[in-house]
């Protein structure tokens, strides 16, 4: 299944399902978890993993 | 009432604001043009201060006070023109329908920093038209004007409700 295809399925953008491949999201909806678990027949588990590291800084990621 | 659109409260400020700009270029033009004028040639003082009898060292005196007035108001002409330009900008990010945008929050913070920068300045202004001019200053009082430094406080605080925003706007985005 192309990332087009499976953002068409899941109804996400192709922008959206890159930052997620890509690890920038900073939450996902557990729609968009159902929905790709889903089309991709597979559980949660299977797409998200804990890598160790220090913690995430809220005020870390401001643009301005 | 609508908060964007025709008719709408932010259509009406921002025929104000537009009105405004407008009217403090044309303002900021003509005040500087008058200091200028006012420092280059040479006019009788008597067309401002109608009541008195100068000699002509007071005259020379009078019209470099009348410059200095006109040039301090040019300043702080400037500095509202700041102040409209950044809350001009705020209002375009509004109506394009992303108000929390990391720029209004150094906007905002511009903006008090520009009314606490004209605030502090008017004391040592207010000091020297004392000491020079002191018949002008028993008219307009002196005094320290609380209501700009609440003004300053206001708009520190809503500068921090915009990061607060921005950062939400920036989570809510990448939430997939």
């Amino acid at each position: 299944m192309s990332l087009t295809e499976l953002a068409d399925r899941v109804g996400v953008t192709i922008a959206n399902l890159s930052i997620l491949k890509t690890g920038k999201a900073r939450a996902i909806r557990f729609s968009t978890l159902d929905a790709l678990c889903r089309e991709l027949d597979c559980q949660p588990g299977d797409l998200v993993e804990f890598e160790a590291g220090p913690p995430i800084d809220p005020e870390d990621d401001e643009d301005e | 009432m609508r908060a964007l659109g025709p008719g709408s409260v932010s259509s009406f400020l921002k025929i104000i604001l537009d009105v405004a700009q407008v009217a403090l270029s044309i303002g900021l033009g003509v005040v500087t043009t008058l200091g200028l004028a006012a420092l280059i040639f040479h006019f009788d003082p008597k067309i401002v201060f109608q009541d008195a009898d100068f000699s002509q060292a007071d005259a020379a005196s009078a019209r470099r006070i009348i410059a200095g007035g006109l040039l301090i108001g040019a300043l702080y002409i400037a500095g509202v023109l700041v102040i409209v330009g950044r809350l001009r900008r705020i209002f375009s990010t509004l109506t394009a329908g992303d108000p929390f945008h990391p720029d209004n929050v150094r906007r905002l913070r511009t903006i008090g920093v520009v009314l606490a920068v004209l605030e502090i300045i008017r004391y040592p202004i207010m000091l020297i038209t004392v000491w020079l001019a002191p018949e002008v200053m028993s008219k307009s009082g002196f005094g320290m004007n609380l209501t700009t430094w609440f003004a300053v406080l206001v708009v520190f605080v809503l500068a921090e409700v915009f990061r607060e925003g921005a950062r939400l706007r920036r989570e809510a985005e990448l939430t997939i």
